[in-house]
């Protein structure tokens, strides 16, 4: 894990280690709060970590509902909090 | 050629034992990487002879006659002659793969039971706490409540301490429930230098053990811990309180039967109600040309899964079973009934829930609605509860909560859960959500 990512989360740049998931890459950076839920607007984090619960999605690149639990960070990668 | 569906234990051990009779195998996984979810390495960090994993995943990267297909996600299958088309994603593209045999080894995934809080971030899956530290090299938290039951706690917990953080175990059940079981501890006695390896590891990294316990509330970084019957209900409430970053909490696991429900393969009801996949002695499932093995046909850890795998690779392939591979089944399904027995999942842990506790977190559905679905809109099953409240019908299309949801309407309406209401739960006509558009140009293609 040598290779440094630079990606954004909601227009903030952030670093992560090649081969990471865009939720440990940004859990890892402190940043525990990945989207707000659409009727209650509580924060959610990542919860099963495996693909199951889909507690995590955020948008990737312009694409809705992705898993960021799933999917590995890469460069100039633009995250943003779904709603 | 045979296609085996999934890279953890089960799936590596069947890929492994067919090619060893010379045939083609596809392994086709969801993850970047091989090892399923139990094995994961991007760390040095290691449970209890994970070093066995090192031999499969080399054949798997090794042996010409072994294709590996990563971070491709199954979302349908059908049947295509007198075999079958599997159709996937793999980077936002949906492709196809079809093979007379499919090997199935679905896995599974941690049961999560709600409490008040349990939606704030911080809560977790050990599972996802696991998947964080060796998938990616990430401890979850600083001070970490591991909770629930159950002997995957251990690895989780002593991983997250030996990388620094502070950890605390409470295990519902008592560890006295395991004289339930003599003959399964008689005949595994290689589980008692895996028990003393998780032991010495708790007392060298200061980690304190609770037993009768549970998480019953998290809230403003505070675990409270309340003392519990093995049935889950309350002995005594708010114990004591944890500081805690991070609560790790997940309850025995439930095996991921889409796939082979879509396929049509029978299946049944172990004893704590959890779905599985009927098979017979050679790991055959009932629809024709399709093998199961591992989670999906029982809750039974890697040890079972590999025994199970190897099996299921060997028949696929029309080869001789061994004894001693038959007799190693047979004594792993002895510990998995213990390991049953041992950590049960009872329904008071309805018991800690608050009028306003999220059941589903998709769509968000209260405790509160669903109790009025049943007294005020009439609701007698979990289905229809759920027309009324929309709970179980969000992205995961009820695999955290549909289970949950039926324990709630059942403890309302005082009827057991049906059969088949269970087995209904558990299914679901696709096995990942997919976009109009992706699905679009797929067929158009």
């Amino acid at each position: 894990m040598s290779n440094e990512i630079s990606f954004h989360f909601n227009g903030a740049k952030f670093t992560g280690a090649a081969g990471q998931s865009v939720a440990a890459a940004l859990i890892a950076n402190g940043e525990r709060e990945l989207r707000r839920t659409r009727f209650g607007e509580e924060p959610r984090s990542i919860f099963c970590g495996i693909g199951i619960c889909f507690d995590c999605v955020v948008t990737i690149n312009g694409v809705a509902n992705q898993r960021a639990c799933l999917i590995e960070i890469s460069n100039d990668m633009k995250v943003e909090s779904s709603l | 050629m045979i296609i085996v569906v999934g890279a953890g234990p089960a799936g590596l051990a069947a890929a492994k034992s067919a090619a060893s009779k010379g045939c083609q195998v596809t392994v086709i996984d969801s993850q970047p990487r091989g090892g399923g979810q139990y094995w994961r390495h991007l760390t040095a960090v290691s449970g209890y002879k994970s070093n066995r994993s090192a031999a499969y995943l080399k054949e798997l990267q090794q042996n010409k006659l072994i294709t590996h297909i990563t971070g491709a996600q199954v979302w349908s299958a059908e049947k295509l002659g007198d075999g079958y088309q599997l159709n996937y994603l793999q980077a936002g593209v949906e492709k196809k793969i079809s093979a007379q045999k499919i090997i199935l080894t679905t896995g599974a995934y941690d049961r999560t039971l709600p409490f008040p809080g349990w939606t704030t971030s911080g809560v977790m899956t050990p599972g996802g706490a696991q998947s964080l530290l060796k998938g990616h090299g990430v401890v979850a938290g600083k001070a970490i409540v591991v909770s629930g039951t159950g002997p995957f706690l251990l690895p989780v917990a002593t991983a997250l301490a030996k990388s620094g953080a502070y950890v605390e175990i409470i295990e519902a059940q008592s560890p006295l429930r395991w004289a339930l079981s003599p003959l399964a501890l008689l005949l595994n006695p290689g589980k008692f230098p895996e028990l003393m390896h998780y032991a010495s590891a708790i007392v060298r990294l200061k980690i304190k053990v609770s037993f009768g316990s549970a998480v019953t509330e998290y809230h403003s970084g505070v675990a409270q811990v309340s003392k519990v019957r093995s049935d889950l209900s309350i002995r005594k409430k708010n114990i004591r309180n944890i500081s805690a970053d991070v609560v790790a909490t997940g309850w025995g696991f439930l095996p991921d039967v889409t796939l082979g429900g879509i396929l049509g393969c029978a299946q049944t009801l172990d004893r704590h109600e959890t779905v599985v996949f009927e098979v017979d002695k050679e790991q055959r499932a009932s629809a024709q040309n399709i093998w199961i093995a591992g989670e999906a046909t029982g809750i039974g850890g890697a040890d079972l899964a590999l025994a199970e795998g190897a099996i299921a690779g060997l028949s696929a392939t029309g080869s001789r079973i061994p004894a001693g591979l038959r007799w190693k089944r047979l004594t792993k399904r002895l510990f998995a009934k213990a390991l049953q027995r041992s950590y049960p999942v009872g329904g008071g842990w309805q018991e800690w829930l608050r009028d306003e506790t999220v059941i589903c977190r998709c769509e968000e559905v209260s405790y509160q609605e669903i109790i009025e679905s049943v007294q005020e809109l009439g609701a007698e099953d979990a289905r229809t509860s759920k027309l009324f409240t929309r709970a179980g019908m969000g992205l995961c299309q009820g695999r955290v909560c549909s289970r949950n949801v039926s324990d709630v309407v059942s403890g309302t309406t005082k009827c057991a859960v049906s059969r088949s209401e269970r087995l209904a739960a558990s299914n679901r006509p696709i096995a990942a959500p997919i976009s109009l558009g992706v699905l679009g140009d797929g067929i158009a293609g």
